[in-house]
């Protein structure tokens, strides 16, 4: 019987998605651009749906800065603290 | 952190998903301990940690991956520093890890650790043969996947890919160049011994066996540095031009320094506004941050340069000593995206 090491991290544990609400009404959705061509016009057709066919209390648009890039501290704290939902566009 | 294993080692550790599609050697306590001890640090030294899960790279934790990718317990070092290197936030790992355009890590090794570890910087030096290139620039994979979680198809989600991404690690061939190597250029003395990563698209290899002359050298090889992503592409970064030996003879024979090389390229790969606009001659062009900064860039000819600045064109001479190439390596630099990081091997 060998013994082998673990080329992983075995400390780092993988992320879970948030809890999924059952209804967008009255919550607040924030929509995210990550700087991609064409993202802000797939964010402008899902606001003008989500207007349409729920009622939220507030649809708040952000952007990355770059889309090389994960989301600067300081941005994520912004959505973190003031929204319940966030739906991201890629685009392209 | 110890597993237990009856079954066949090598198909084990396939199990185990912990491979890169090739068998690794098994990583032994023994060893991973002989790595460890060749790098003079501790093992549970933090070297780093590793995007895009921030999994902690301590020193036993890539001599794990190291000894799985068959290096010797003396290539460590370089390894621990091309590891320090890509999680540099100027390497922006994240993005190179997630994105699905192709980009893999460029190892460059400059100084006498060379020769010492038989790195290859002559005849071959992207393809196979040589173990240290082999097996460092592997390592530095493993670490990304096993560390980083940067699982091809579930995390890294690159479209192509390319097979550098197995291994990519070079040396410069400083013996052979008429010029101040690349780590002296971005001052570091002749005697360190350095890494430089780049988040490298495959190498495109220019051929041109006629030109004798620096001009004509360097207007074949701007050719191919103008299709870098995309014919329109522009405002791109840190990219490297290789010279073969032959070739930088020629450049440098006619007194040009890498600074003049620059110069001309970065002058040389500039094109008209009207002939960049998105839907001519190609669908993608400039952005449309940029467009809206022309009243009418259908007929606009103001120059636009495909690099950000001369000083992204980073030179460097390597390869066979017979052969008028070059190679031409693209990084995957953004603005705001991935750039050439440098760390001294220590």
């Amino acid at each position: 019987m060998t013994e082998y090491l673990d080329p992983t991290d075995s400390v780092a544990v993988p992320r879970k998605t948030a809890t999924r609400p059952s209804s967008l009404d009255g919550k607040v959705v924030t929509l995210l651009d990550i700087s991609k061509a064409k993202g802000d016009h797939l964010l402008d057709r899902l606001e003008e749906l989500l207007r349409e066919r729920a009622a939220p209390k507030a649809i708040v648009r952000k952007k990355k800065p770059t889309f090389a890039r994960p989301a600067p501290d300081p941005l994520r704290d912004e959505i973190v603290g003031a929204t319940d939902v966030l739906i991201e566009a890629l685009a392209d | 952190m110890v597993t237990q294993l009856e079954t066949d080692p090598i198909e084990a550790l396939y199990e185990r998903g912990v491979t890169d599609g090739l068998p690794v050697v098994p990583p032994t306590r023994e060893r991973v301990e002989r790595a460890v001890e060749a790098s003079g640090r501790a093992g549970d030294e933090l070297v780093a940690l590793v995007p895009p899960n921030y999994g902690r790279a301590t020193v036993e934790k890539i001599a794990v991956n190291a000894v799985m990718a068959g290096c010797r317990p003396e290539y460590l070092p370089v390894v621990l520093a091309a590891v320090e290197a890509v999680c540099d936030e100027a390497f922006d790992l994240h993005g190179v890890s997630a994105t699905t355009n192709a980009p893999a890590p460029l190892i460059v090794v400059n100084g006498p650790i060379r020769r010492a570890l038989d790195i290859n910087c002559g005849a071959g030096l992207f393809g196979p043969g040589w173990r240290a290139n082999a097996t460092i620039g592997r390592a530095l994979r493993l670490v990304c996947v096993n560390v980083g979680g940067a699982r091809p198809g579930v995390v890294s989600m690159s479209t192509f890919a390319h097979p550098g991404r197995y291994t990519y690690c070079i040396g410069e061939h400083e013996e052979a160049s008429p010029w101040d190597s690349l780590a002296v250029e971005h001052g570091f003395a002749p005697g360190d011994d350095t890494v430089a990563l780049l988040a490298a698209d495959a190498p495109i290899t220019v051929y041109d066996q006629r030109s004798r002359t620096a001009p004509d050298v360097l207007a074949t090889v701007a050719a191919s540095m103008a299709v870098i992503e995309h014919h329109k592409m522009t405002h791109w970064g840190d990219t490297l031009l290789v010279f073969s030996p032959e070739h930088a003879a020629v450049v440098a024979g006619d007194g040009w320094s890498k600074d003049d090389v620059r110069r001309f390229l970065f002058e040389r790969l500039q094109r008209p506004v009207h002939e960049l606009v998105p839907g001519k001659n190609g669908g993608d062009g400039l952005p449309e941050h940029v467009l809206r900064k022309f009243a009418d860039p259908e007929h606009d000819a103001t120059p636009i340069p495909k690099f950000r600045a001369p000083q992204h064109i980073k030179i460097l001479v390597a390869g066979g000593t017979a052969g008028r190439f070059s190679a031409v390596v693209p990084g995957w630099t953004f603005s705001k995206g991935s750039n050439l990081v440098m760390r001294r091997i220590r």
